[in-house]
């Protein structure tokens, strides 16, 4: 029985699905980016990129460091008036079902010479010279060989495209948020003095494939916060270094560790956030538990007002106002980010884009934010988890579930 | 060979040496190309120019410069906001810090010594935004391909690289034997690969250098080389590809093998993995200094195997490498000593599955050096 999770919550009148329907999500999709490459007059994107590839074909591709995945990369060609993008692949058992066998070629190679004038070849099949292409990279062999193309930066369509997700999108990112919850319990159940952090990351993302997770998108970060900035790692800014990359660092007895990992899943990516105490006997102070509390005000206080129409700068103001007047994010980041094939994408919220592109910045129905305050206490560390929600037609939905854990037992 | 654990007495790999040694190689090949500013963004090409342990990410992510190298300072400078992961020898004032305004990211470039007065500026790819940028920021630009300069230096191994392949390839080898351990009749693709992530990440190795690690090839009907990992349970006498990989301070090694699950191979899996090491072995003899990818496209053919589905030669090093030979590409690529190649071969015969292996070669003066050590 599937989980009637969203109990209702409309996107553009559309019930958000218990599971995503991914064909029907992939179609939805296409006539998404097809509407804005007709609204933005672009005759066609060229991506190369993973999660481009992956937001424009639907592809899956297993995951890769990125020395490899360049060199292997799968391409996307999306033409104006197309009714299925083009896949350039060697991983045809990523192919969807519904992509006609006349929009799947092998691979392409665009980071070689060699082979280059297959690449040539095939956008002469797919555009006239002249046409005004989006791109998200150019390789030197490309900018060789595919003159006579205006190119432009893929992005701006991409970014229209994305920023609203349908109910299917919705669901699936949904979907890799439960998966890589449920992995999350497995490691934190495991966190005990003396464990590594690459320990952790082991238990976390043997779970994540036991559990059917598609790849693993970042190294799981287990970062052990000090109790003041000053003994951290040196800052540019001067605010919190974080996230710092894991090691195999041991943890000791009272560490603070602000948790924080993704997966991408059925070509959607998960984002993680929880603090932890390392210890067998997990029982915060009084002053921990004032910082998951105002944590969870500042969440609330943005909550609250969340819905359509509200501005990015009103949900900054919001948790500015319940952290006593104090912004409540690290000075590199945001209150929160959007999150689909991308970990962080479009809407961000409180970023140095500046006040007047926040006030720009309207809530729409399917718009998905992660809200990843930081309450800091200089000199007993502090708090960061993240909460995963999306907007509705007439509010918001959750899409995170995990508990608190050992800070509350009720989400 | 080397373990992975710190030593009081001295140092187990000497990553100093090995950073200033590549700052080194790449200044030079800088002065040779008459560069005086490379721009990188490829995150093999940054990890070489800085030796920076930054948080990995999975795939392909689009262009951004990540670091700037000028060679008039012989200055090396890091987006980075802060200094954990960073080596010593790239000061704080040499980093830049992550922006989302990319008019903020521009005025950090700008400040950058000796960028804006540059005319010879290699990048290792592009962008239309960051063709712009550069245009906009270097009056006089002259852009240059870096990465055929970046493919060339990586390409020849330092002692010290090689030490960190070694170690790579003892972590994937390591990963081998937990897969061994795993594999019976009734586990599952998904849970192999699990097994496999857990074993090497526990070594302190957390991010395969790929996921494509595990599949059962068909006893009946026609058999591919697959990519995507699945919840198909092993089969008892199912050819099972596993295919490990480990990264070591960035660089890529792995071992691939083929066991029957649950069972002594059939006299048909016995026939069919002959037919792979044959294969194999035909490659590797090929790979000596001065045979180009032509030869191992001859040598294949001369095996008798249909025209292979998967690449069969590749550089490793700071990720997959110059040359690639497959998919028709590749040709006239020329083998160079000092390299590391995977070098590998999939069979298949309908009725009995799919059989791959792959090996770890260094091609020395002499010719091929087989470097995996696991059971075949």
């Amino acid at each position: 029985m599937v989980d009637d999770w969203a109990a209702g919550a409309t996107i553009g009148g559309v019930v958000i699905p218990g599971l995503p329907d991914m064909a029907r999500l992939r179609a939805d999709r296409h006539a998404k980016v097809q509407g804005q490459l007709e609204a933005q007059n672009v005759d066609g994107l060229v991506l190369l990129g993973s999660a481009g590839v992956a937001y424009a074909t639907g592809a899956d591709a297993p995951g890769e460091d990125s020395g490899r995945a360049g060199l292997f990369r799968s391409v996307a060609v999306v033409v104006r008036g197309d009714s299925s993008p083009h896949l350039y692949t060697a991983f045809w058992d990523g192919v969807p079902a519904e992509l006609p066998a006349d929009h799947v070629h092998g691979p392409l190679f665009p980071d070689l010479d060699d082979g280059i004038t297959e690449f040539v070849e095939a956008l002469k099949g797919h555009f006239s010279p002249g046409a005004r292409l989006g791109v998200d990279e150019q390789t030197h062999p490309m900018l060789r060989a595919l003159e006579g193309y205006e190119w432009t930066d893929a992005s701006s369509v991409l970014g229209a495209a994305k920023i609203l997700k349908t109910p299917d999108e919705v669901s699936a990112i949904r979907e890799a948020q439960r998966i890589t919850e449920q992995a999350m319990e497995s490691a934190r159940g495991a966190l005990r003095p003396g464990l590594r952090q690459t320990d952790l990351s082991g238990i976390f993302l043997r779970r994540i494939f036991e559990l059917g997770a598609t790849a693993n998108a970042i190294d799981p970060i287990w970062q052990v916060m000090t109790p003041t900035k000053a003994e951290g790692p040196w800052t540019s800014h001067g605010d919190l270094a974080y996230p710092t990359s894991t090691t195999d660092r041991s943890l000791r007895e009272g560490d603070i560790i602000w948790v924080d990992a993704g997966i991408c899943h059925q070509g959607y990516a998960s984002d993680f956030g929880r603090t932890w105490i390392t210890t067998a006997y997990p029982s915060p102070t009084e002053r921990q538990i004032s910082h998951f509390t105002r944590w969870r005000g500042v969440v609330d206080a943005a909550r609250d007002i969340l819905k359509p129409g509200v501005s990015a700068l009103e949900l900054g103001r919001a948790a500015i106002a319940a952290n006593n007047g104090v912004k409540p994010w690290m000075e590199h980041f945001y209150l929160a980010h959007g999150i689909g094939t991308d970990s962080a994408e479009m809407p961000l919220i409180g970023t140095d884009l500046g006040d007047a592109f926040d006030a720009s910045l309207i809530m729409g129905p399917g718009m998905v934010l992660v809200f990843e305050p930081v309450i800091w206490d200089e000199g007993y560390a502090g708090y960061r988890s993240e909460d995963i929600v999306a907007v509705t037609d007439t509010g918001w939905v959750l899409l995170s579930g995990l508990r608190y854990d050992p800070f509350e037992v009720a989400a | 060979m080397t373990g992975v654990m710190a030593l009081e007495d001295t140092d187990s790999v000497g990553f100093t040496r090995l950073r200033l040694e590549r700052r080194r190689r790449l200044l030079a090949v800088m002065e040779r190309a008459g560069l005086d500013v490379l721009v990188l963004g490829r995150p093999g090409d940054v990890r070489y120019a800085t030796g920076a342990r930054t948080l990995w990410r999975t795939g392909a992510n689009p262009f951004a410069p990540m670091c700037v190298v000028v060679a008039r300072t012989g200055r090396v400078h890091l987006l980075s906001t802060w200094d954990d992961g960073i080596p010593p020898e790239i000061g704080h004032d040499d980093l830049y810090g992550l922006f989302w305004n990319p008019e903020h990211l521009i005025a950090a470039l700008a400040s950058i010594p000796g960028l804006t007065e540059a005319h010879r500026v290699g990048t290792d790819s592009l962008t239309p935004f960051f063709g712009g940028v550069l245009a906009h920021l270097v009056p006089a630009l002259e852009l240059v391909d870096a990465s055929r300069i970046l493919a060339d230096v990586r390409a020849d191994k330092t002692a010290d690289e090689f030490v960190c392949i070694e170690t790579a390839l003892t972590l994937a080898e390591a990963g081998l034997a937990a897969l061994d351990d795993a594999l019976q009749p009734g586990i599952s693709e998904q849970a192999l690969l699990g097994a496999y992530v857990e074993a090497v990440a526990r070594l302190g190795a957390p991010t395969p250098p790929s996921e494509n690690v595990v599949f059962a090839t068909p006893l009946l009907g026609p058999v591919r080389y697959r990519y995507l990992v699945t919840d198909h349970l092993i089969n008892k006498g199912e050819l099972v590809v596993l295919s490990p990989g480990a990264l070591y301070a960035g660089y890529e090694a792995g071992v691939g093998r083929t066991r029957t699950a649950g069972a002594a191979p059939s006299l048909s899996a016995v026939a069919l993995g002959d037919r792979c090491r044959r294969a194999t072995d035909a490659l590797i003899a090929a790979c000596r200094p001065g045979n180009t990818g032509a030869d191992l496209y001859r040598i294949w053919e001369s095996t008798g195997e249909p025209p292979a589905e998967i690449a069969l030669v590749y550089g490793l090093g700071l990720g997959a490498e110059a040359p690639m030979v497959g998919f028709g590409r590749g040709a006239d690529a020329p083998l160079l000593e000092g390299a590391v190649l995977n070098v590998q071969a999939f069979v298949t015969q309908e009725g009995t599955g799919g059989f791959f292996e792959r090996e770890l070669v260094r091609i020395g003066v002499t010719g091929p050096e087989v470097l995996s050590r696991s059971e075949r």
